[in-house]
């Protein structure tokens, strides 16, 4: 299975990679008290992207020995030496972040000294993580991460002032406790080890009252980059629609449901606009059960060693036994919800996931705004039906694909399904995992026929199923 | 798309998925529910499979941008007729894909006297000599009593060439013996069975459909 996985992750490197794979990472460090919290709230809220994260590196502390936690508890543990902090840890979190994974961060409770067991942040699908801390600058393997580097710098004195509001108002401490803990620790590996990390930095942002300018610098900085990150991702996706001269039935992972007369009959029913909405459900139903049948034809999970007995008493040996538990569906908010009837209709109890995936107003960029997906995924299922009623660009369905092979679902074991499609939308993903995710689909419409089939164009098999534009 | 072993028998194409329903429904430890459910998906895919050989006429249609698409529309009638009690079993097969379809019901049994079929009971609509008509019957063993079913059927001037008989389960003995009698009438079916026992079962067959259906 890890020899599986690793292929699959390089093929589509290659060929595809979504927003949250080389999500922008800014580093923001500076001495305790500095105000690079400020700055870093400053930045999230300004940027107004949702999918940015904001670390902490408090977060990755090192659990304490009973030892250990007497001498923090007695401020007498240095908690400001770049020992303190698992950094090795804190460099394999963000690197599987910026690899686009499925991550959890651990929480540290200043209260107890520990990490809160059974407890950590899942971050998914980040496109901008803010990762914040006084060493944030230290680490070259983490500096290597970064797009952008940026120190807060302030004089100590001030530094100790705001320390000391916030130990003794947030975090319940003594004030004693806390002088000593500047004087004996905090101070002096400022002094050794956080103001050199300065130079690592691409700008360095004076901690004064007002830092309102230099803030607003940087943010227009990082607007522009995430500008032109979100147009390098659209000008991929429109590339990944040609460069591929073979017809797109002809490739063996593209399947398009024979085009009998009741087919034929049941997508003319539904491509009359005059259809009642009674009729639209029932008749999208019907096809959505034909072709959910014609995957299940060509792939479903079974063992072949079955023995039964017929109620007559004639045994039947080696016969096919269908694991229906191992298949799951999961549907594309709102169009692949479609299916869920259909889907009802032919495995009862399937198990189902959603995905929520809108197209920015603007850019018409796809962007993934959250997902639930079965526990295990990756394990308890040999086949996925991922589901769309219609299939344009094919931007949200790859990114959908993503998402699942992020969360370790192997490429063979996913199936797309869409009711119509253009041949674009299918050849993306062809491109874009390398011919390996098996796509079925009611009616492929041509790129040649699209001049006068612009209803393939038009998301309506939604609107017209909920009854709601 | 499905196979034509022999001429006028259509054949659901045997996928891994349908010989694994199959197994279900023949297994003698399948309860009701389970047996109920799969015989209803695998009736289904009779129903859409007789569907598709009907024909139907060019049809244009205005569509959601306006434009006109050249589609195709179902053309002509048609109505169910099942065979009480057993093929009562897959109306509903029938009413999931055409809901408000005109469903006949013919009831045959045996007399005890001569032990043969004999007609005791047929409610059908008005103009079904100008409606393409699905026989329900879900066990060709014998044929005896699809064979009498037909018959009724026909003197009620329905055309042989348009009548489909759904069954899930036939042998080619059954086959014979009925295409014998209507060699135009077209026999759709999921599974071909080996024979029949000495008891007129079909084997391996999956017991009396009606009695695990309705009542076991």
């Amino acid at each position: 299975m890890p020899s599986g996985t690793r292929r699959d992750s390089s093929v589509i490197s290659q060929h595809y990679s979504p927003p949250w794979t080389t999500p922008y990472i800014i580093g923001i460090g500076g001495t305790s008290g500095s105000g690079k919290t400020s700055v870093a709230s400053k930045i999230v809220s300004s940027i107004d992207v949702p999918w940015t994260v904001l670390i902490s590196l408090d977060n990755f502390y090192n659990p304490l020995n009973d030892q250990e936690r007497k001498k923090a508890f007695n401020n007498d543990f240095d908690f400001d030496e770049p020992d303190a902090i698992d950094l090795d840890l804190a460099y394999e979190k963000i690197l599987s972040l910026k690899e686009g994974k499925a991550t959890d961060i651990p929480v540290y409770s200043f209260v107890h000294h520990n990490r809160v067991p059974g407890k950590a942040i899942t971050i998914y699908g980040a496109s901008v993580i803010v990762l914040e801390g006084i060493y944030a600058l230290y680490d070259k393997r983490l500096l290597d991460l970064m797009d952008l580097k940026i120190y807060v710098d302030a004089d100590l004195d001030i530094c100790l002032a705001r320390r000391l509001s916030r130990d003794i108002v947030s975090r319940g401490r003594e004030l004693e406790g806390s002088i000593q803990q500047w004087q004996k620790f905090v101070k002096p590996n400022a002094v050794k080890y956080v103001t050199p990390t300065m130079k690592n930095a691409d700008a360095i942002i004076p901690s004064v009252n007002d830092n309102r300018v230099a803030v607003q610098l940087l943010i227009n900085h990082i607007t522009s980059k995430l500008e032109l990150k979100s147009e390098e991702h659209l000008n991929k996706l429109v590339r990944l629609g040609y460069s591929d001269s073979k017809a797109i039935r002809e490739h063996d992972t593209v399947h398009e449901l024979k085009r009998g007369n009741q087919v034929n009959a049941i997508l003319t029913l539904l491509l009359d606009r005059k259809l009642s909405s009674d009729d639209f459900i029932f008749y999208f139903d019907r096809i959505a059960t034909i072709l959910l049948n014609t995957v299940l034809d060509s792939i479903v999970p079974y063992k072949s060693n079955h023995t039964i007995v017929t109620p007559i008493g004639t045994e039947l040996c080696n016969q096919i036994e269908l694991n229906l538990d191992q298949i799951a569906t999961v549907n594309i908010i709102r169009s692949g919800d479609c299916f869920m009837r259909s889907l009802r209709k032919t495995i009862p109890n399937i198990s189902t996931g959603k995905l929520l995936i809108q197209s920015d107003s603007q850019t018409g960029e796809p962007q993934l705004h959250c997902e639930f997906l079965p526990p295990n995924i990756d394990k308890n299922y040999k086949l996925i039906l991922l589901t769309e009623s219609q299939l344009i660009s094919g931007a949200a369905m790859i990114m959908a694909i993503q998402v699942l092979l992020d969360h370790g679902v192997q490429m063979k074991n996913i199936a797309v399904v869409v009711l119509i499609a253009t041949e674009m939308g299918v050849r993306r993903i062809v491109n874009a995992f390398g011919g390996s995710i098996k796509i079925f689909v009611g009616r492929i419409i041509d790129r040649s026929e699209l001049k006068d089939k612009r209803w393939a164009l038009k998301n309506f098999i939604d609107s017209e199923y909920f009854g709601c534009p | 798309m499905s196979s034509e072993p022999f001429k006028n028998v259509y054949l659901l194409p045997q996928t891994n998925q349908l010989l694994g329903l199959y197994t279900i429904i023949r297994n003698k430890a399948t309860a009701r529910p389970d047996f109920i459910f799969y015989s209803d998906r695998i009736i289904r895919l009779l129903v859409e499979e007789g569907l598709n050989h009907l024909p139907v006429k060019n049809k244009d249609v205005d569509t959601h941008t306006n434009e006109v698409f050249n589609g195709v529309a179902f053309k002509g009638k048609i109505c169910g007729v099942s065979i009480v009690r057993a093929g009562e079993s897959m109306e509903q097969g029938l009413r999931d894909c055409c809901r408000s379809v005109r469903i006949g019901k013919i009831l045959i049994q045996r007399d005890e006297e001569t032990a043969l079929p004999k007609l005791f009971y047929e409610k059908l609509p008005e103009d079904i000599a100008d409606r393409y008509v699905f026989l329900l019957d879900p066990m060709l063993a014998t044929g005896g009593s699809a064979i009498m079913a037909t018959d009724v059927l026909i003197k009620r001037g329905v055309k042989p060439e348009r009548i489909y008989f759904l069954n899930l389960i036939c042998s080619k003995e059954g086959i014979d013996k009925y295409h014998a009698a209507f060699p135009d009438v077209k026999i759709v079916t999921g599974a071909l069975d080996k024979g029949l026992n000495e008891q007129k079962y079909l084997v391996p067959g999956l017991g009396d459909f009606g009695d695990r259906y309705y009542c076991i």
